[in-house]
């Protein structure tokens, strides 16, 4: 967003959000704005008890100190002066520091910066070889013309699959590539910390979001600021999973606070009648050979329900020498990031039609969506709970879409392939037992593994030819089965800190049954487990 | 649309879309009741009857019949669809062309579309713009509603407005309404009993007595929640109006027509044959033909739903059915668990030991 909207964004910002206290307090059964303050308080100083490295540890404390000692002596409006103040700060911090000047130099140097990051090559092939095009490393396809499309009739919202700390930087190469506008974005503190990621992020349009800070009044802020955003027209990026992906698995359960500013965003331009009030969800996904951060995520995963950590910052993307060896992987051996876009939705989940921006039904008849806002009187209103059945709604359109617009490497369907055998070999051994135990050391001769892999290729083929999903272009598009297998032992045997899967003699063992099941996630979903539990059943018949 | 006075439109002149009209009319709404034959248009508004499913039963003046489905559509903010699940989708399709997004949609149509197990509501989102879509099911025998005799009935939805509105519209002297969010739930209840309601019938076709027929029910609803909950439906409306209350209503009475085509086929008559004299659709043929086709993609084991499928298209008698279903092994009743079987050895090693020797002996 530019310095001039912002700052009439965070201008707008503050009196919605102090209005809306005040409404609210009002109300039988609202909460009287010294309780809000103390809730607010309440949550930071809990917050700050843990959160001892911030570096605005100091300067929040002394905050909150001066709220406490006003609102134990103050007066219905001092505690309205309060309010205000609180809400500002946590404006101020949310929308960070962009300047144009700095985006326009880090749009002109990411072109060159970027596939120096990822391909970090050495500088003997870089001497050789020149600086390489980033078009070799990041793939973009799909949709692509129609995001153009829509983003000229209204404002876009791009929410890509996440898996990685990469997915930020990538995806800004991305909209950059295509030739679109900078996207705003809300990025967790902890990217802001780390030097690499920082330096993508904090001039791209990136505003802040910290997710220790657990106070109700907080999150209203954060997710009015996506709407004011939105409402003057900033393109946003949303990564409506939240947080990366554990599991490894295509997200299908999405956080929908976010994605509700969407929604929050058309009625309130509907309701102020703008020329092009019409927002548009562009769902995207990021399909790597090799995850930056697997190891931790699916360490993370599997430490069973509840225990997993909302926000990690300890893994390798943290770490400079995994980064530049994961990048040096991505060169040697050619592996290619995939972008892919999807098609365009409306904030209900219907599809648009990129050339005209009208949403249509399933038969393609269009719909006037505004009248699933308005009342009998043709008024623009907001109704929460019906707001949020919508956004539920269109959160499942953008988790079909997901599922639809994945690209499968050759990895993933290799990995698919291994667990399956696997786990149909030890029928006995569940999910933890079978991480732990593994393959016991018997591996799987590699013409049997490759005659398996090419029954699941043959099943997501089939797949692919429906519509529901993608095969990457290359290796895995012409259903080379032994290519499939040589191309994933490749990529599996160098960046983790174990091969995942590793040819000796002609047997391919398991040597990380964790990242296998990791890999092997990103199948779920499509029901393959049965073609391929059948083609394994009747094996064992004959 | 007509403003001031409270409207609502019903599709589907059948026994159940007609009580529904005659009970809004009946709380002071005026009823466009959609149908596609003439005669009975005629007849509805002319005599104030619908004699082929309702008998000579009066029917409130304040229902107009037509047969123009786009004055239907775009008479009221709120539809109500009660039309046979076979023609649902292409009734559906059809009504796509006239309504919009802020009208209200609501199944009383309990069934399935067999090839995907698609309820009626999600053939309502497939085939139109509409989003606030809802669904009604309960205890509700038409010609009881009809008779004026007090009822229940749940609407559901995930919109409150949805629950809201189409309350306003049902209730009244002999309708008490409850909401339910669960709309997966209660339609899966709704169209799910209506089995039970044929293997009742059986029951009461063989004479069977009370201990079997309460057996009936119980376990009849043990299998049929357990497929509501693959779907994704909440545990609490299997006790509910929707759950028990439709299912109690629907096996024990004489007036339902899967009950009645339960007891034709224990007398030895063929699907077709027990058919053939009745002009209601019995909705649980048809159910019966998709939950036997899905309950094994689902991991669900439905044992009575397997023996009236084999009853139904398989000319299995009622009586082999009864012995087969019997013979089987007996379970633990919240598990399903067999009894006789080896359980599997959980808690400490010392106690895992014990019980291997013990299994050893023959304990």
């Amino acid at each position: 967003m530019q310095n001039t909207l912002r700052d009439a964004a965070i201008v707008e910002l503050r009196s919605r959000v102090l209005e809306a206290c005040i409404m609210q307090s009002k109300l039988p059964d609202g909460m009287p704005l010294d309780v809000l303050v103390n809730d607010t308080l309440y949550h930071e100083k809990k917050r700050l008890d843990i959160d001892r490295k911030s570096p605005t540890r100091a300067e929040d404390q002394a905050f909150w100190a001066g709220v406490k000692a006003k609102l134990s002596r103050g007066s219905e409006d001092d505690v309205r002066d309060v309010l205000a103040q609180i809400i500002g700060r946590f404006a101020e911090e949310i929308r960070g520091n962009f300047s144009q000047s700095l985006y326009s130099v880090a749009t002109k140097v990411m072109p060159k910066a970027l596939p120096i990051l990822l391909n970090a090559m050495s500088p003997r092939r870089l001497m050789q070889r020149g600086i390489p095009d980033i078009s070799d490393t990041i793939v973009i396809e799909g949709e692509t013309e129609a995001i153009k499309k829509v983003a000229k009739r209204g404002t876009v919202i791009l929410t890509p699959t996440h898996v990685s700390n990469l997915d930020s930087p990538v995806i800004g190469w991305a909209i950059y590539a295509l030739g679109l506008p900078a996207f705003t974005y809300g990025a967790g503190l902890n990217l802001f910390s780390n030097p690499m990621m920082a330096l993508f992020m904090r001039n791209l349009g990136a505003y802040r979001v910290d997710r220790l800070k657990t106070a109700p009044l907080y999150k209203d802020v954060l997710k009015e600021y996506a709407t004011v955003s939105l409402e003057m027209g900033n393109h946003n990026l949303f990564f409506p999973a939240g947080t990366r992906v554990r599991s490894g698995k295509i997200e299908q359960r999405l956080k929908l606070g976010l994605l509700s500013s969407g929604l929050k965003a058309y009625i309130n331009n509907l309701q102020r009648a703008k020329e092009r009030p019409n927002i548009y969800i562009v769902p995207a996904t990021l399909n790597y050979y090799l995850v930056l951060e697997a190891e931790t995520l699916i360490e993370d995963h599997l430490q069973r329900e509840g225990k997993s950590r909302y926000i990690i910052t300890d893994d390798e993307s943290y770490l400079m020498r995994k980064i530049l060896q994961f990048s040096q992987n991505l060169v040697n051996l050619e592996a290619r990031i995939t972008v892919r876009i999807g098609d365009p939705i409306d904030p209900f989940g219907n599809r648009v039609d990129p050339d005209t921006g009208a949403s249509l039904d399933r038969h393609g008849r269009e719909i006037d969506i505004r009248k699933y806002v308005t009342d009998r009187a043709g008024q623009a209103v907001h109704l929460p709970q019906r707001d949020r059945v919508y956004t539920q709604e269109a959160g499942e359109s953008i988790a079909r879409e997901f599922l639809r617009h994945n690209v499968v490497v050759a990895t993933q369907l290799t990995a698919f392939t291994v667990w399956e055998v696997l786990k149909k070999r030890h029928p006995d051994l569940d999910l933890y037992r079978l991480v732990r135990t593994g393959d016991e050391g018997f591996g799987i001769p590699l013409g049997a593994l490759t005659e398996k892999v090419m029954i699941v290729w043959k099943a997501l083929h089939a797949r692919a030819e429906r519509g529901e999903l993608h095969l990457e272009n290359g290796i895995v598009q012409s259903g080379d089965a032994a290519g499939i297998v040589r191309a994933a032992l490749r990529h599996f045997g160098t960046y983790h800190s174990k091969p995942v899967l590793t040819r000796k003699g002609d047997r391919v063992f398991c040597e990380d049954m964790k990242l296998l099941h990791y890999y092997s996630n990103r199948l779920r979903g499509y029901g393959l487990e049965r073609e391929l539990g059948q083609a394994l059943a009747a094996e064992v018949t004959a | 649309m007509n403003a001031g006075a409270k409207t609502a439109a019903v599709l589907g002149g059948g026994s159940w879309g007609t009580a529904l009209a005659h009970v809004m009319a009946c709380n002071g709404t005026k009823v466009l009741l959609w149908m596609r034959n003439d005669e009975r248009v005629a007849e509805v508004n002319e005599r104030h009857t619908n004699e082929r499913y309702l008998k000579d039963r009066k029917i409130h003046t304040d229902v107009e019949a037509t047969a123009d489905l786009q004055r239907a559509a775009e008479f009221a903010e709120t539809l109500i669809v009660a039309i046979p699940s076979a023609n649902f989708r292409s009734v559906a399709y059809e009504l796509g062309d006239f309504v919009r997004g802020d009208q209200i949609l609501v199944s009383a149509t309990k069934g399935f579309e067999a090839e995907h197990l698609t309820r009626m509501s999600e053939l309502l989102r497939e085939e139109t713009c509409c989003r606030k879509i809802g669904a009604i099911s309960g205890p509700n025998l038409a010609d009881e509603v009809m008779d004026n005799q007090p009822t229940a009935t749940v609407v559901a939805s995930p919109y409150e407005e949805v629950i809201e509105k189409t309350a306003a519209l049902l209730a009244g002297p002999t309708m008490r309404v409850y909401g339910n969010h669960d709309i997966v739930g209660v339609e899966v209840h709704g169209a799910l009993k209506n089995i039970i309601a044929i293997a009742a019938g059986m029951a009461t076709g063989m004479k069977l007595g009370q201990n079997a027929s309460a057996m009936l029910l119980t376990r009849g609803l043990a299998e049929i929640s357990r497929f509501a909950e693959a779907l994704g439906a909440d545990k609490l409306t299997a006790l509910g109006l929707a759950g028990l209350g439709d299912l109690i209503a629907t096996c024990s009475s004489p007036l339902s027509r899967n009950n009645t085509l339960g007891r034709k086929l224990s007398e030895g008559l063929t699907l077709a044959q027990a058919q053939a004299d009745t002009v209601k659709v019995a909705e649980g043929v048809n159910t019966t033909f998709a939950a036997a086709k899905h309950a094994s993609r689902l991991g669900v084991d439905m044992p009575i739903t397997r023996g009236i499928h084999a009853v139904l298209f398989d000319d299995l008698s009622a009586a082999e059915v009864l012995s087969k279903l019997m013979a089987r092994a007996n379970r633990y009743e919240h598990s399903e668990f067999p009894i006789d079987a080896p359980h599997l050895v959980e808690g400490s090693v010392v106690e895992t030991a014990l019980a291997v020797a013990a299994r050893e002996r023959g304990w």
